[in-house]
């Protein structure tokens, strides 16, 4: 064991349906619960946690703090290791700013026509993915600047 | 004998043929190779899925959800069973679309409910139409490149027909690709979840007090999340099995056809060959008559 080793970390694993996305070891995870944000710490307490479209916060092993966005999913903790499922995941620097834009534009228009419930729930999840990509670009775009 | 014209141009028919069937051949098998990397790409996504499933079961085993709702009550003619039939958007696959759809007749025919059809595929859905046998005409989806996308939307489409008492049970059958030669039409039940499923056989230690799980913000809500994602993933990857066992079936086919193509040519060029030598031969003996002739 190095000096170093006996800081608090726990395992995390991010994976998308496509792809996993993240593993190793992490020092805190900040996730989108359909509640609020939870954050767990090393050693948490098992559980099982729904979260929603959003984004995930992750400080790794070395201290560098990695962002995502992800789609809704839910996450399990379970001795000291956590497992993020999501629909999708994607870095910062993945995400395509103009797609999201028009897809947000397209989802807000469907809103405002009648539509079925199942079509509202539809666009509504549709909408949320592509406001929290936005979100996630325009915040990149202000710190380079 | 066929004249040497005739057998010339079968020749040359074949030819063309067997260039078309090699071509189809190279590029069902290109396609397979891509349709199995999607696969395994997804796959650890899914087992995770799945171990969800049935970690959240072994801590809460007396769990009520409607997911897992049997609806016993709803019996007979009553009981509205939807069918997912998967088949190839085209033929030359082989036997790869009549398994499928036998399959999925034999099992309506055995049941003695309500029966609705999705049918995946232009070829299924003709046959199907054929039979006048009422298929969802609003479920048209392509079975070409399988994507999670068009997998959500299907099981969207399917949960909610679940959840508003549309549809009781909900089956999808495919094609099971066992190795690159065997393959065979298969059927799975999507909804209602069965327990049994998930349930993992360990030793008798009921009695051992297991690690307690808070689930926020509750039971239901993560079990909300993760059912439709599962079912997601069981049509994503069912989608993948059958495109997958489709490309494989048509490569069969294909290298099948090539093969008997070349059989073909073998036997042409060898009937060319003697109508060749069978006119060379005549000519030769009608100017030798003709010399003799000419001698006396």
């Amino acid at each position: 064991m190095a000096e170093n080793g006996e800081k608090n970390t726990f395992y995390l694993k991010v994976i998308a349906a496509d792809r996993v996305f993240f593993q190793g070891r992490c020092l805190s995870v900040v996730l989108p619960a359909v509640d609020g944000e939870h954050a767990i710490l090393a050693h948490h307490s098992d559980m099982m946690i729904a979260t929603s479209t959003g984004t995930i916060r992750f400080r790794t092993e070395s201290g560098e703090v990695h962002e995502a966005v992800v789609g809704t999913g839910f996450t399990q903790v379970i001795n000291n290791r956590v497992t993020i499922l999501v629909e999708f995941a994607e870095r910062p620097e993945e995400i395509d700013a103009l797609r999201a834009r028009e897809a947000m534009e397209r989802a807000q228009e469907q809103l405002r026509q009648k539509q079925s419930q199942q079509e509202y729930y539809h666009t509504q999840a549709s909408l949320a993915r592509a406001m929290a990509r936005l979100r996630m670009t325009n915040k990149n775009n202000i710190n380079r600047k | 004998m066929a004249n040497m014209k005739e057998i010339q141009d079968r020749i040359r028919s074949v030819q063309d043929t067997m260039k078309i069937t090699n071509a189809m051949y190279t590029i069902s098998s290109s396609k397979l190779k891509k349709a199995k990397k999607a696969l395994e790409d997804t796959e650890p996504y899914f087992y995770a899925l799945q171990g969800a499933i049935s970690r959240t079961l072994r801590h809460v085993p007396d769990l009520e959800h409607r997911y897992f709702d049997e609806r016993g009550t709803v019996q007979g003619k009553e009981r509205k069973v939807g069918y997912v039939v998967i088949t190839g958007d085209k033929g030359m696959a082989g036997a790869y679309n009549h398994n499928v759809e036998k399959l999925a007749e034999d099992k309506m025919a055995v049941r003695d409910c309500d029966s609705y059809l999705f049918v995946l595929g232009e070829m299924g859905r003709q046959y199907f139409t054929r039979r006048n046998m009422a298929i969802d005409t609003q479920f048209h989806y392509t079975v070409q490149n399988p994507t999670m996308h068009r997998a959500r939307v299907i099981s969207e489409l399917l949960v909610d027909k679940f959840n508003k008492g549309e549809l009781d049970e909900v089956y999808i059958i495919f094609t099971q690709m066992n190795n690159s030669v065997a393959m065979e039409p298969r059927m799975i039940q999507l909804l209602p979840l069965k327990k049994a499923t998930f349930e993992v056989k360990t030793p008798a230690i009921v009695d051992i007090h297991q690690e307690e799980i808070e689930m926020v913000p509750s039971e239901e809500a993560v079990l909300d999340m993760i059912v439709p994602n599962y079912i997601t993933g069981m049509i994503y990857s069912c989608l993948v099995e059958s495109y997958s066992s489709e490309q494989n079936s048509r490569m069969i086919a294909m290298q099948n056809s090539t093969d008997s193509a070349k059989e073909i040519l073998h036997e042409l060029n060898i009937s060319y060959n003697r109508a060749r030598q069978a006119s060379i031969t005549q000519e030769i003996t009608e100017v030798i008559s003709g010399a003799r002739a000419q001698k006396r």
